[in-house]
């Protein structure tokens, strides 16, 4: 059998059966249900919820290929709609300069081509990406022509003096040529007189002479409407008209009916998923689970007890015979296949569109079988299939009932769809009316007369057919989009060119490493203004570590205002400590590190030892406390339990309402609660193994000295750390945590797999603290000067508090200096809160700093906020490369930040290690946004306000619905979907190298799914990749208004803003 | 001011608030012209502040004088004294109304309050709100209708709003499909009510309860007329009731109505609007002392529903529907304890009951959150030990009830079989009939839009 494929794919050449037709059949038919499998949504449960491309499946393909794919296989939107585009063009979000030249540089050579007196291409385009045109189903056609404006005014948006010129003519050509016999014989031009003879009875003959302007407007648009139909109408047969039939016979009769028969068949499908999938939420388990879905499914509904619904009746009986005749799944699905009368070049797109019925609940199917081994209850392998096999069951069950009572077919059901594809009515989709209808508004626009439309011929109707049709919706969106995202593209590329060439200058003061060095920070003048200047005020006050978050874009920047002498880089936020993290508090191992990343070592919080004691006992009441509140919301529901609970329960009016009134005041009550229960806070980390090799168990915990001075030395490497310490260097991990939230752990650090990066930023602060591992970094070449001390933290980006590890270990004379840190860190989030207020309509515009720090704390505890942030909304941004060229400028968080030095970095080694987690982390964040963005009803999961959470696994819309990945509407709410601009401090040359490196940023970057451009640093020239090469830049605008602080900058407005410069502060 | 007169202006505040609430917020929206985000919140808070203070001061004030019945009359409509018929407007106050009336200006006033930041921004906000004026001015009213045709009006408005909020989300056709099923049980159940209603009135000559259960207080009211007449009414009144509170057979419509924003589900179908059905049987509960069928024929439909929907329950994978059920196995429990006579304890159940679910459906989209933390209270994942249930039904029998409790009992594919379908058989025939007699009338000319038949 191993070798069968090879003879099996000769065997239909040879006409001979050398190898079994059916297995060959059946291997094909494996294949495409696997190959479907891909196209499926990839989240897997939502606790673990990871940003990711959604069409991640069609990244070998060019951007712009992949979005028509998506449309085409899964019904998406794949940009925002032409009316929100038009609504930026007259905003000035798009510009009509970007336009023209984006659909010059698509054109290409093309754009000049001329069609006759129509114009040229360009032009023609452009009119019809500036003005909106409609196009409708032949009902509403017929009714916009008969009911409508349409044929009494021109559109409004003509303009002008080209309506009243056409007007003119049109009138001096009717009362010459039409009105009389004497206008020259032609069939064609009899026709435009038959039209004339009939309009002229409608507007009256008599008063011919008197007819007011807006009479012969009116006219006007009659007679042209009527010649644009005869042009379209007499070219039909050349450009063929589209008819489409549905793939599947559920969308099919749907289609002619209007009646659903997917949805019974989807009630049913939804709840055994569900049931078959559950993690843990109901009482009872799913009978035979383990014996697979198409078992179970069979023992539920293929017993003689069960009464199924009117259209399943059959089900029973199929189960059974099924089952007699040992026929496998995949064997059920080629039978269920060949009844359906699927032929077999169409099962390929056949099994993806029955997979694609469902696409949440299979998706996630998918997931539970390939890559779900820590969950509780994986699915079985071949899940999938068996769930394609019963699907298509129920299917064919389902499409035979339809058929029999809507139309009372009972034939054959391998011939139902061609019995219904007759009843497509043939009008039905893009026909002459519709081409008809563009020309019609198109001459309009482009004030072509009758006269001249009639006269085209009959070649050029054609070029102009195919001119308008070949530039349709997609194609037009596709420009206005280039044109949207070019827009920011060049503000953002302008921004940096002139930010970066206004910094640089003191770098040329001179070349020695020192005194450059110096300029990172941006602060030389104030050490060179104090007199005694000593060597500690040379260094920076204090390093401060972040995620490369655009959450912590501002933090950042308003770490820096508070104290200028302050110096912050950007790392993924796991801090290269990959590890499965275990707190004091926590039941289990949960890994902290990118999903790429597979971590080996365990890490355990461990109650320092005074106090392990007090920990039992808090763990013990732990336990009984919970597990007392498990089984009072377990009991509410039962029987009994509920009638006790409930004859008690208006207590629970008492916290309910509480919280919703004071949310923060109730959350201040628990948190003090809680903190009787809490463990001890002085915890240690088992950072050290003992012995062996890393495991989850005592002796093996933790990570021996070698990895962690390679973890210590890459991390500093990766962000350009090399020398120049200051005294305090801090490390934040981020998290974020809101309530009544499914998505919660969406908001975390995408770096630890949608955990909290606390641990991460201990862990790696405790390592680089250790003497022993500083004596290996010296000897590596990186000095670590003895007084620097590494402090870990954890920043929630959600209530903007910042909490701090391990303090009891700061040597002593440190104290004050942290105590000034502590300050300014804490005056940079309480700034931070007001910046991020500006975005909250609940939040007036006129917050103080401390009653913004105040609302967003508010807000991170109310059970009724269904946006406790907003995440990673608004992201566009990537730069990658040294702080200096982007500090005091105002990125409106907005923007990734990834520290990197290209002068340590000479083969592009620490690019190519750190952009391999950058490009594929923000892109697919930037992408994920993208397309929760477009099209929030089938890329997004919907509004937020009916979100369900099912089997404990994702969320469903309302009662029941297919299972929703992606971000919801009130996440994605104010984010602009372009795909991400990476900007790269290094040389065309690295940046290729990189991509040749590593096949996925290949990917990413050729195909287009991100931008890129390089700067050059020196001489701040940035290259943007286009096309497979990087090309010079030239920079638009190189003013930039300038302000003394953020807040001067952002305050009193919600909406986005553009780029900004922050003076320095003038020494005094 | 006489205790007299205190309790008239309380009473007609309880009353009006709602109904200004209404107004303030639906006379806008018909003009085009709907208030603010930030206006209607201020109405909304404004107007459950009010109803809320006048509701417990009302407490307050009966209690002091020792009151147990107020009766507020808004005007006599009609009367014809010699067929003794008469019709009007009475709002009473006793010991079963102000609680409950209490309850839901609490739940009303928190989900307001709740709504005014969950719904924030949102495109249906006004929607929404106009909504939630009209349930809650429905609710009001038929807590404390004093005459069976105000508890109709109510009756009415709670089951416009409620089938409008569960269609709230119309672009989809789930939410639409599932509003209509709710809107087609509410209408068995008002069918059942009116002619209730009806029945009354020729019995008694009106609609007054004080009518019909006799001027003492609830629940020692004692009723007043014979045994077969109590059964029927009783037994239309059971109808309605099982309509509104998703007792079998209707059970199905309550899980489907999950289909809204979170807190109108919580506070509509898991704590409200599911015990008004109850709450009809509770105020005319001195009739079932009348009749030991009717009683019998209570408490049996109340025992059945919550065995029924405390079996499905174990079954439901999703945290609503799962509450749904919870729901439902209370309020089966509260007409059951309404049928034996436990009027008081009814009461106490149904409150405690609607606070409890209220908070829980509200918490429902934490429950990842809460799973967690109490996996690591506990330390351990949370499974189900295999219950006393498991133990003692054999496999093969529990594989039966899985099936059956997973196919909720298929109560509703019953529904659409034996109730729906004749239905349709009978209408769509009419339809037939009346395109053949236009087409005769119209002299043979083929009528159009039929859906059978090519179009092309």
């Amino acid at each position: 059998m191993r070798s069968a494929p090879h003879i099996a794919h000769n065997a239909p050449q040879l006409g001979t059966t050398v190898a079994d037709p059916d297995a060959d059949r059946l291997r094909q038919l494996a294949h495409s249900i696997e190959h479907a499998a891909h196209l499926l949504p990839s989240q897997g449960p939502i606790t673990v919820f990871v940003h990711h491309n959604t069409l991640h499946a069609f990244e070998d393909l060019p951007f712009e290929e992949g979005l028509r794919e998506g449309v085409r296989i899964l019904g998406c939107e794949p940009f925002l709609t032409e009316d929100q585009y038009r609504e930026y063009l007259v905003s000035g979000r798009i510009r009509h300069d970007d336009l023209s030249a984006v659909l010059q540089e698509d054109l290409g050579d093309g754009a000049g081509m001329m069609l006759g007196f129509l114009g040229t291409r360009f032009s023609l385009r452009m009119a019809m990406l500036e003005h909106p045109l409609r196009s409708a189903s032949s009902a509403e056609l017929q009714w916009a022509v008969a009911e409508s404006d349409a044929m009494r005014r021109f559109l409004g948006f003509v303009h002008g003096p080209t309506k009243v010129r056409t007007i003119a003519e049109t009138r001096h050509w009717v009362m010459r040529d039409l009105r009389n016999e004497n206008g020259g014989h032609s069939p064609r031009l009899d026709r435009v007189k038959t039209h004339a003879q009939d309009l002229f009875a409608l507007f009256g003959r008599a008063t011919v002479e008197r007819w007011s302007e807006s009479t012969w407007e009116s006219f006007c648009l009659h007679l042209l409407w009527r010649i644009c139909l005869d042009g379209a109408r007499r070219n039909d047969g050349r450009a063929p008209c589209r008819r489409n039939v549905p793939l599947r016979h559920a969308a099919l009769i749907e289609r002619v009916t209007g009646e659903s028969c997917d949805a019974p068949v989807n009630d049913l499908m939804i709840r055994f998923c569900a049931a078959y999938l559950d993690q843990g939420f109901a009482n009872w388990r799913l009978p035979h689970r383990d014996q697979g879905f198409f078992r179970s499914f069979a023992g539920l509904f293929g017993r003689a007890g069960s009464l199924p619904d009117r259209w399943a009746r059959g089900l029973v009986r199929e189960l059974r015979r099924i089952e007699k005749a040992r026929i496998t799944p995949l064997e059920s699905i080629d039978e269920s296949l060949r009844l359906l009368g699927v032929d077999e070049s169409e099962r390929d797109a056949f099994v993806l569109a029955t997979l694609h019925a469902l696409p949440g609940w299979a998706g996630m199917i998918w997931q539970m079988e390939t890559n779900a081994e820590w969950t509780m209850f994986p699915a079985a392998r071949g899940s999938l299939v068996e769930f394609l096999a019963v699907r298509l069951i129920l299917d064919r069950l389902a499409a035979a009932y339809a058929a029999r009572r809507s139309i009372g077919f009972a034939g054959d059901p391998a011939d139902l769809r061609a019995a219904f594809a007759d009843r497509i009515p043939a009008t039905d989709g893009f026909g002459p009316a519709q081409r008809a209808f563009l020309v019609f508004q198109l001459a309009q626009v482009r004030g072509w007369l009758p006269s001249e439309i009639h006269a085209l011929p009959d070649r050029q109707w054609d070029q102009l057919l195919a001119e308008t049709e070949s530039f349709d919706a997609f194609e037009r969106r596709r420009i206005l989009h280039r044109a949207y995202e070019r827009r920011y593209r060049n503000q953002a590329l302008d921004a940096v060119a002139t930010h970066a060439g206004r910094r640089r200058p003191w770098a040329h003061e001179s070349s020695s490493n020192r005194e450059r060095a110096e300029v990172w920070s941006g602060f030389p003048r104030i050490a060179r203004g104090e007199p005694d200047a000593s060597a500690e005020s040379e260094n920076p006050s204090v390093q401060v570590i972040c995620c490369i978050d655009d959450r912590e874009e501002s933090f950042r920047r308003h770490l820096e205002e508070v104290d200028p002498r302050c110096e912050t880089f950007g790392a993924a936020g796991f801090f290269g400590v990959a590890m499965y993290y275990r707190g004091a508090s926590d039941a289990h191992h949960r890994p902290l590190c990118p999903v790429i990343i597979k971590p080996k070592h365990y890490v355990n919080e461990l109650v320092a030892f005074t106090f392990v004691k007090e920990h039992k006992r808090r763990a013990d009441t732990r336990r009984v406390l919970g597990e007392a509140s498990h089984r009072f919301h377990q009991g509410s529901r039962t029987f009994l339990g509920g009638a006790l609970t409930a004859l008690g329960g208006t207590l629970a009016s008492i916290p309910m309402v509480a919280r919703i009134l004071v949310p923060r005041a109730t959350a201040q009550v628990r948190t003090l609660l809680a903190g009787l229960v809490r463990p001890p806070v002085v915890t240690q980390l088992t950072i050290e193994r003992r012995e062996g090799d890393p495991g989850p168990d005592d002796p093996h915990l933790g990570y021996s000295i070698d990895e962690i001075a390679m973890i210590v030395e890459r991390l500093l490497r990766d962000v350009g750390l090399n020398d120049r310490f200051a005294p305090i260097v801090v490390l934040f991990g981020h998290g974020s945590s809101s309530l009544n939230n499914p998505h919660e752990s969406a908001y975390n650090c995408g770096a630890c797999s949608g955990g909290r990066g606390g641990p991460n930023a201990r862990a790696f602060a405790e390592m680089a603290n250790d003497p022993r591992v500083r004596d290996l970094l010296r000897s590596r070449g990186l000095g670590i000067p003895a007084e620097t001390t590494f402090v870990g933290g954890y920043h929630n980006t959600c209530d903007d508090s910042v909490t701090f590890f391990d303090l009891d270990r700061l040597p002593t004379k440190h104290r004050s200096r942290f105590e000034r840190i502590c300050d300014a860190i804490d005056e940079a989030r309480r700034r931070n809160a007001h910046e991020r207020c500006r975005r909250f309509e609940s939040a007036p515009l006129t917050l103080t700093a401390e009653a913004a720090l105040r609302h967003v704390e508010g807000r991170a505890e109310d059970l009724s906020q269904a946006r406790p942030e907003y995440n990673h909304a608004t992201n566009a941004l990537v730069l990658v490369g040294r702080r200096w060229w982007s500090r005091n400028l105002f990125l409106d968080r907005r923007a990734f930040l990834q520290s990197y030095d290209p002068d340590h970095d000479p083969d592009h080694e620490i690019l190519t290690r750190v952009l391999s987690a950058v490009i594929p982390v923000c892109a697919g964040i930037s992408l994920e946004y993208y397309f929760s963005c477009v099209d929030v009803k089938v890329l997004g999961c919907g509004s937020k306000l009916p979100h369900n959470i099912a089997s404990l696994l994702g969320v469903m819309e309302g009662a029941a619905s297919d299972l929703r990945p992606g971000l919801s509407q009130q996440m994605i709410e104010i984010h602009e979907p372009m795909r991400a601009l990476f900007v790269v401090e290094t040389t065309p040359e690295g940046m290729l190298a990189v991509m040749d490196r590593n096949p996925v940023i290949g990917r990413l970057c050729r195909n287009g799914w991100v931008q890129l451009a390089v700067i050059d640093t020196v001489t701040d020239q940035i290259r943007v990749f286009q096309d497979g090469e990087f090309r010079a830049y030239r920079v638009r605008s190189d003013a930039m208004p300038s302000v003394r602080s953020s807040s001067e900058w952002y305050r009193g407005w919600r909406d986005h803003l553009g780029f900004a410069v922050i003076e320095e502060p003038q020494p005094s | 001011m006489t205790a007299q007169s205190i309790t008239q202006v309380l009473g007609t505040c309880i009353v009006a608030a709602p109904a200004a609430l209404l107004a303030a917020l639906g006379i806008p929206s018909l003009f085009g012209e709907p208030l603010r985000e930030r206006a209607a919140v201020r109405w909304i808070h404004g107007v459950m502040a009010v109803g809320l203070l006048s509701a417990v001061a009302m407490l307050a004030v009966m209690l002091n004088a020792g009151q147990t019945l107020v009766e507020i009359r808004i005007g006599d409509w009609v009367g014809i004294e010699t067929e003794h018929f008469h019709f009007h407007v009475a709002f009473i106050f006793d010991r079963l109304s102000v609680p409950f009336v209490i309850l839901i200006y609490v739940l009303c006033g928190t989900i307001g309050k709740f709504t005014s930041r969950y719904l924030h921004r949102d495109r249906g906000f006004n929607r929404f709100c106009v909504f939630f004026a009209f349930f809650t001015l429905g609710m009001v009213v038929s807590s404390l209708a004093g005459t069976i045709e105000v508890l109709f009006l109510g009756w009415e408005l709670v089951g416009l709003s409620s089938a409008l909020l569960v269609a709230f989300f119309h672009l989809r056709s789930n939410p639409v499909r599932n509003g209509l099923r709710v809107w087609g049980v509410y209408r068995i159940a008002d069918a059942a009510f009116l002619i209730a209603a009806l029945m009354m009135h020729h019995m008694t000559g009106g609609g007054d309860f004080t009518g019909l259960m006799g001027t003492d207080a609830w629940p020692s009211g004692h009723a007043t007329i014979a045994s077969e007449q109590a059964l029927i009414v009783g037994l239309l009144l059971l109808l309605a009731a099982s309509g509104k509170s998703a007792l079998v057979p209707f059970s199905g419509w309550l899980p489907r109505a999950m289909e809204g924003p979170t807190p109108s589900s919580a506070v509509f179908y898991g704590a409200l609007s599911v015990h008004l059905g109850a709450f009809l049987l509770m105020r005319v509960s001195p009739m079932l002392d009348l009749s030991m069928g009717l009683r019998i024929a209570v408490i049996g439909l109340g025992l059945l529903t919550a065995v029924y929907s405390a079996i499905t329950e174990r079954v439901q994978t999703d945290v609503k529907s799962a509450l749904a059920f919870a729901s439902l196995t209370q309020v089966g429990l509260i007409v059951a304890e309404i049928g034996l006579g436990l009027d008081y304890v009814a009461l106490i159940h149904m409150i405690g009951h609607a606070c409890l679910r209220t908070l829980q459906l509200l918490r429902a989209p934490t429950l990842l959150r809460d799973y967690h933390m109490l996996e690591n209270a506990i330390g351990a994942r949370l499974t189900h030990g295999p219950s006393f249930w498991e133990r003692i039904v054999p496999d093969r029998f529990r594989a039966w009830f899985y099936a059956v409790a997973s196919n909720r009992g298929h109560l509703d594919s019953a529904i659409d079989d034996y109730v729906t379908a004749p239905f349709r058989a009978v209408f769509r025939w009419c339809d037939a009939m009346e395109h053949r007699w236009t087409r005769f009338l119209s002299g043979g000319e083929p009528s159009s839009g039929t859906a059978e038949g090519p179009v092309d």
